[in-house]
């Protein structure tokens, strides 16, 4: 049924839907509004399930590991400074192979205090073991939520979806909301490969000696490089049922395209009208938009970049000392393949400035008039 | 709907997570000392003449296990009824518990298991050698030739055991009044001696010519025939005092009658104490003259204090230097004494004449008790030649047969526990005479010590359990005092002091089931384990074990820290090097 | 006949790789004797996080969840969510912490989850430092003792912190302190806290460290009974966070405590007379608190 619902809500109807168990979670804008309404269909017994009101992130994501090693459905959401203050636990989970899924809202790191978009919060976690989805639309939030726990309970391994703040998190939009029988279908209760249980008692996460931790870490990469198959299988059943899929990337006038450009979030959805205005203009360009950057799809990029002249990344995130991560990630990808084009880097957007259209064709016209690019990275639209 | 499903078991899940017991580790390769359950010989056990095993037996009584009890008493001693009545409980005096709060009443809880035993006929099977067809004459039932009788025959030999007076017994039967010891418990125990195969044979003294031709009849001679003869003062007009021991005779065969009158005891042992006392309580009012002090009288401290209570004045430092009649009264000259800064060898003052002050004593009976020596029939003569082994509690002649005394005729100490002592000593010394020949006898006594000794331990000698005690003695700083708290003595009833002298029944009553629980409780059971678990509580290794009702040290794991050994509070275990 | 009379049956495996003498063991064995089988433990870093056994061995018969360090209060938190969730209402979820994880890095979520009145037990095995670590002070290290951070002259000027007090002003059903000295008393309390579900239940636990305390390891237990008996560990009980019990009197001078521990080698007389005026102060505060403290 369509609704017309704020991106926070896409994210707690998908919870609803997915008759999550156990959720903690501590309030950071612009997440507050997944976790308020969470809490009512906690307090009016719409969701049978228990909301611990943690006194940090960092015991949000504690009690979320303690629950989910219990074998129950989990949840749990934050942004920004509450991502970072997870990092530790956003390690142990996926080491501990939880199914855990959590809603990311991009936003910017302080200090200076900056509530906005930005991706170096959640890109910052990308070596935490973490699956990681960018999302671009609410309905994308919702139905991406819900593939997350099934591929969580498949893989064993935690899934974030990310969504933008404010752009994203705040903006109203018509979503479906998917039929409460037709998510049973697709998402049936858990069950949980493991499950601490009296009965047949076992220890967790006891002391790794030297001689036997390098297989347990292996052992994660090995269900990480599964991650692109599953996933596919999952949005196979998934289109099925609901008739949507988006696939770990996303092909916009790509085939016969010269310069590509690299985009996530919402600022993909502003990529769309570039292009089509681009195009119209007979420019040979493209979009793909990244979903899936944790496991990085190294084959499809490869794959889709490959042929071209040029790619253009837009990262609205740095890595302080190197370079934005999507190109420093797509540059490496490309490397080693047979077909390297140049990666013209571009660093827009950050802290909550809009990503605009006049933004986006002044980096496609950059790109197109410099052969080779003129820096590792050109931050575009800072003010002198 | 299931495709995304099947994949899931192709996922390998290789995470930190465990269920194989730390079983597996050996942690007792750790240790460089290891505990061990080695019992040792508490202080109380050391001093009792007859060697009793008495943490032992003080643990049995306060699990309420009386007949073992009973049993760990008689592996050593025959009378515990009597000696909880008349011993003078030296295991007291060196009670652990003493420094702390009070000693145990060891001798109260001795006589509580030894009535018990006696009000339950109790018979505890005691270990016994198969009868050797050897025979040994004893010469006097008292309490030294009861207990050779008794340990003889345990220990395989035939026993006939000859009485001259009427009844078995000697001074338990002859000597100490009944207010002391009751004819009832003396008759039950002398039966118990009899059922292991004893012969008493009373109303026949032995002669010089019986003894001639013993050798065709027996393979040895015991003789405990005691000190049967009173010492003479030597003192014009001592003829007018009465024999101390014949009083106690016949106020025993029922001779005695009430004294309403005054009356003065020479003397300062057991006997005279003995006789002060009957003599209150036949109404006469006693004087009590000892020629040294208080303080230097022989007899039992706590008779002395009795005898005080009970109305005896005790006039110290006084000599009898007379006696002479005056109508119906006599007159009884007495010397002042004092104290000289010499010693005598037993480390009592030595007195001399104070002047020449006199005093006289106005009084209706005289009775003298100042010492007895045998009767002249056992006048012997001490066999100092190479022929005689001089033990601490008996001799042994090397004759043919051979020849042991025992009892007052070799003891310093003139108690019935050293008699029995004596009488076991005898038994072991014989023993091993006939089967390991004279040289071995002073070492296989010496592996019978209970502790430094004198003591020996029968279960010892018989090959017992308690061949694997430590003689080790077990000393205050041993024990771990966090594990007991302060508790009076449990007191007995007692008829008040006014009412004791009314008859000649016991003053103090037996302990009742509960005192004994409560008084045994105290016992710190020096260097015996009672089974109180801490070892096996505290160990953070789970590695004590029980290995049937014992408890053992599971060495797969002990790490050798120690807490057991600290945390015994009885010092029953010990650290050693780990080889 | 027992000194002590406790459960029989063990939860704990021998073969753990404690230190010789360990409290931190003898505790874990008592409070498990307690607890029973339908038991879940959870244990942050710690000198147990490394006993509970390496991979793939486990020390224990009950299931453990090892959390990150300071985690110990919400990791328990949601581990009882979950079982609620599934209606389990048999279990018990029992935190297992050390000092570390319980008065420093783990105390906000400790009191985050005391506040919240959550259904668990939280124990505190307490060594007086960050033992596992090799000794370092941590904010459970008594007043005068060295340590590897506070060395030499450097020894601890502050106070012990009052965990226990800070409990009782969450207000929580059940606080207490326990030693492994005092085995029926420790048990007693496990048993009692067991027993009360439905909200925040928190023990104290004194647990010797020979290693760390410099003390010989036959004496681990002995050390504990001083720290009782010289009134500079009482055994109390707070319940709902106004009704205080306390357990034993002590009677003993504190010298009797400190002199026999290399930690605290270096203190002078007056030094002693401080902790001495100090451990009667706490311990009037105490008494205070208590009814009959109130009355007099």
């Amino acid at each position: 049924m369509k609704q017309v619902l704020e991106g926070s809500h896409a994210v707690s109807e998908a919870v609803r839907l997915a008759k999550v168990q156990v959720m903690s979670a501590y309030p950071i804008t612009p997440q507050t509004h997944i976790v308020e309404a969470l809490s009512e269909y906690c307090s009016d017994g719409t969701m049978n399930a228990r909301f611990l009101c943690v006194e940090s992130e960092h015991s949000a994501m504690a009690a979320v590991i303690g629950a989910s090693s219990a074998g129950v459905r989990t949840f749990t959401a934050t942004s920004s400074q509450g991502l970072a203050l997870m990092h530790e636990l956003l390690h142990w989970t996926s080491a501990a192979r939880l199914p855990v899924v959590m809603a990311e809202v991009n936003r910017a790191l302080a200090p200076g205090w900056n509530i906005w978009m930005d991706q170096t919060d959640s890109l910052a976690q990308r070596d935490t073991g973490w699956i990681q989805f960018y999302c671009e639309d609410g309905q994308e939030v919702l139905d991406t939520t819900l593939m997350a726990y099934r591929l969580a309970e498949t893989v064993n391994l935690p899934v974030m979806v990310v969504l933008d703040a404010f752009f994203l998190s705040h903006t109203f939009e018509p979503v479906d909301i998917p039929d409460q029988r037709l998510v049973d279908r697709f998402l049936p209760p858990l069950s949980p490969r493991i499950a601490l249980d009296t009965s047949d008692p076992f220890a967790m996460g006891q002391m790794a000696p030297p001689n036997i931790y390098m297989e347990m870490r292996h052992d994660i990469q090995k269900a990480m490089e599964q991650v692109p198959d599953i996933f596919i299988k999952v949005e196979e059943e998934f289109g099925e049922i609901f008739g949507r899929t988006y696939g770990m990337v996303e092909k916009v006038y790509c085939d016969d395209a010269q310069i590509i450009m690299v985009m996530t979030g919402t600022a993909a959805s502003t990529c769309r009208k570039v292009i089509s205005d681009l195009r119209s203009q007979g420019e040979k360009v493209g979009m793909l938009k990244l979903k899936m950057f944790r496991p990085f799809p190294l084959n499809l990029m490869r794959e889709h970049l490959g042929h071209v002249q040029k790619i253009a990344v837009v990262d609205r995130n740095f890595s302080f000392g190197a370079s934005g991560i999507f190109a420093q990630e797509i540059r490496a990808a490309l490397h080693n393949n047979q077909n390297h084009p140049p990666v013209f880097g571009y660093i827009a957007g950050l802290g909550g400035r809009d990503v605009t259209p006049e933004i986006l064709t002044e980096i496609y016209w950059k790109t197109k008039n410099n052969t080779v690019p003129i820096d590792e990275s050109v931050w575009v639209g800072l003010v002198d | 709907m299931e495709s995304g499903l099947k994949h899931a078991e192709k996922i390998s899940l290789f995470i930190s997570r465990s269920n194989i017991s730390t079983e597996i580790n050996k942690t007792g390769t750790w240790r460089y000392v290891r505990p061990i359950y080695n019992e040792k010989t508490a202080p109380c056990s050391a001093a009792c003449p007859a060697g009793e095993d008495i943490a032992r037996i003080e643990m049995l009584s306060n699990q309420g296990r009386y007949h073992d009890a009973a049993k760990t008493i008689l592996l050593e001693n025959p009378f515990p009824a009597v000696c909880g009545r008349v011993c003078f409980h030296p295991c007291e005096t060196v009670c652990n518990r003493s420094g702390f709060d009070d000693s145990v009443a060891i001798h109260r809880v001795e006589r509580f298991i030894g009535d018990n035993a006696i009000q339950n006929e109790l018979t505890p099977k005691l270990k016994k050698f198969p009868d050797n067809g050897k025979t040994v004459c004893i010469v006097g039932a008292g309490p030294a030739g009861l207990a050779a009788g008794y340990f003889l025959s345990l220990l395989g030999y035939s026993c006939d055991i000859y009485e001259a007076q009427p009844e078995p017994g000697g001074i338990l039967r002859w000597g100490i009044p009944r207010y002391r010891l009751p004819d009832g418990v003396v008759t039950s125990e002398i039966e118990r001696i009899k059922k292991s195969g004893v012969n008493i044979i009373c109303n026949t003294p032995i002669t010089q010519s019986f003894l001639q031709d013993i050798k065709d009849r027996y393979h040895a001679v015991f003789i405990g025939c005691g000190h049967g003869q009173s010492l003479k003062m030597n003192i014009p007009g001592e003829t007018m005092a009465i024999d101390g021991l014949e009083f106690l005779n016949d106020l025993r065969k029922g001779k005695a009658v009430p004294f309403n009158g005054t009356a003065a005891v020479i003397g300062g042992g057991n006997t005279a104490i003995d006789v002060a006392r009957s003599l209150v309580r036949l109404g006469t009012a006693t004087t009590l003259v000892y020629r040294r002090r208080k303080q230097d009288m022989p007899a039992f401290k706590d008779e002395v204090e009795m005898a005080q209570k009970e109305g005896i004045i005790i006039k110290e430092l006084y000599s009898p230097i007379e006696i002479n009649k005056d109508n119906s009264e006599y007159v009884l000259s007495l010397q002042k004494m004092k104290t000289s800064d010499m010693e005598t060898d037993r480390g009592r003052a030595r007195v001399i004449p104070d002047g020449q002050v006199t005093q006289q004593l106005r009084v209706q009976k005289i009775i003298v008790a100042i010492g007895a020596e045998p009767s002249a029939l056992w006048q012997l003569p001490s066999y100092e030649n190479a022929g005689t082994l001089n033990l601490s509690h008996c001799s042994f002649t090397i004759s043919d047969p051979p020849l042991l005394l025992g009892g007052d005729l070799t003891n310093t100490i003139k108690s019935v526990t050293d008699a029995i002592a004596s009488g076991k000593q005898a038994a072991m010394a014989l023993d091993t005479f006939f089967k390991q020949g004279k040289h071995a006898i002073t070492d296989r006594l010496n592996s019978c010590l209970v502790g430094n000794g004198p003591a020996l331990s029968m279960e010892c000698y018989m090959g017992g359990k308690r061949l694997t005690r430590d003689s080790q003695i077990v000393s205050s700083e041993d024990i771990n005092l966090d594990y007991f708290y302060q508790a009076p003595r449990v007191e007995s009833e007692s008829i008040a002091v006014d009412k004791r002298i009314n008859s000649f029944d016991e003053i103090e009553a037996t302990f009742t089931n509960n005192q004994a629980m409560e008084e045994t409780r105290r016992c710190f059971n020096c260097g015996v384990c009672n089974a109180c678990d801490n070892c096996r509580i505290f160990c953070p290794e789970i590695a004590v074990i029980y290995k049937g009702s014992e408890r053992q040290i599971n060495l797969d794991y002990c790490k050798g820290c120690g807490i057991c050994v600290f945390e015994c509070p009885r010092n029953a275990m010990d650290l050693e090097e780990e080889l | 006949m027992a000194q002590f009379k406790i459960p029989d049956t063990d939860y704990m495996y021998s073969g753990h790789v404690g230190c010789p003498g360990c409290g931190a063991t003898i505790a874990m064995k008592f409070a498990l004797k307690a607890m029973g089988e339908k038991t879940m433990v959870v244990i942050p870093a710690c000198c147990w996080g490394v006993i509970a056994g390496p991979y793939p061995q486990s020390s224990l018969k009950v299931p453990i969840l090892q959390a990150a360090f300071a985690t110990a209060g919400a990791t328990a938190s949601g581990l009882r969510a979950a079982l609620d969730m599934k209606g389990d209402s048999e279990t018990t979820v029992m935190a297992w912490a050390g000092d570390g994880g319980t008065f420093d890095i783990g105390i906000q979520a400790l009191s985050g989850a005391a506040e919240r009145n959550e259904d668990f037990i939280y124990v505190c095995y307490d060594n007086e430092a960050y033992m596992n670590t090799g000794v370092q002070r941590s904010s459970a290290t008594p007043f005068g003792t060295r340590t590897t951070t506070t060395p030499g002259k450097g020894w601890k000027k502050s106070r012990k912190k009052n965990m226990v007090e800070i409990l009782a002003a969450h207000r929580i059903p059940y606080a207490a302190t326990a030693s492994i000295a005092y085995p029926e008393d420790m048990i007693q309390k496990f048993e009692k806290a067991r027993r009360m579900k439905g909200g925040t239940r928190f023990l104290h636990v004194f647990a010797t460290c020979p290693t760390g305390w410099r003390i010989p390891s036959e004496m681990s237990v002995k050390i504990a009974r001083l720290a009782v008996q010289s009134n500079v560990f009482p055994l109390y009980e707070v319940e709902n966070g106004v009704d205080y019990t306390i357990n034993v009197k002590g009677n003993r001078p504190v010298t009797d405590y400190l002199k026999i521990q290399g930690r605290f080698k270096h203190l002078t007389d007056e030094d002693f007379e401080q902790i001495q005026d100090m451990v009667n102060e706490d311990w009037e505060l105490l008494l205070r608190k208590t009814i009959s403290g109130q009355k007099g």
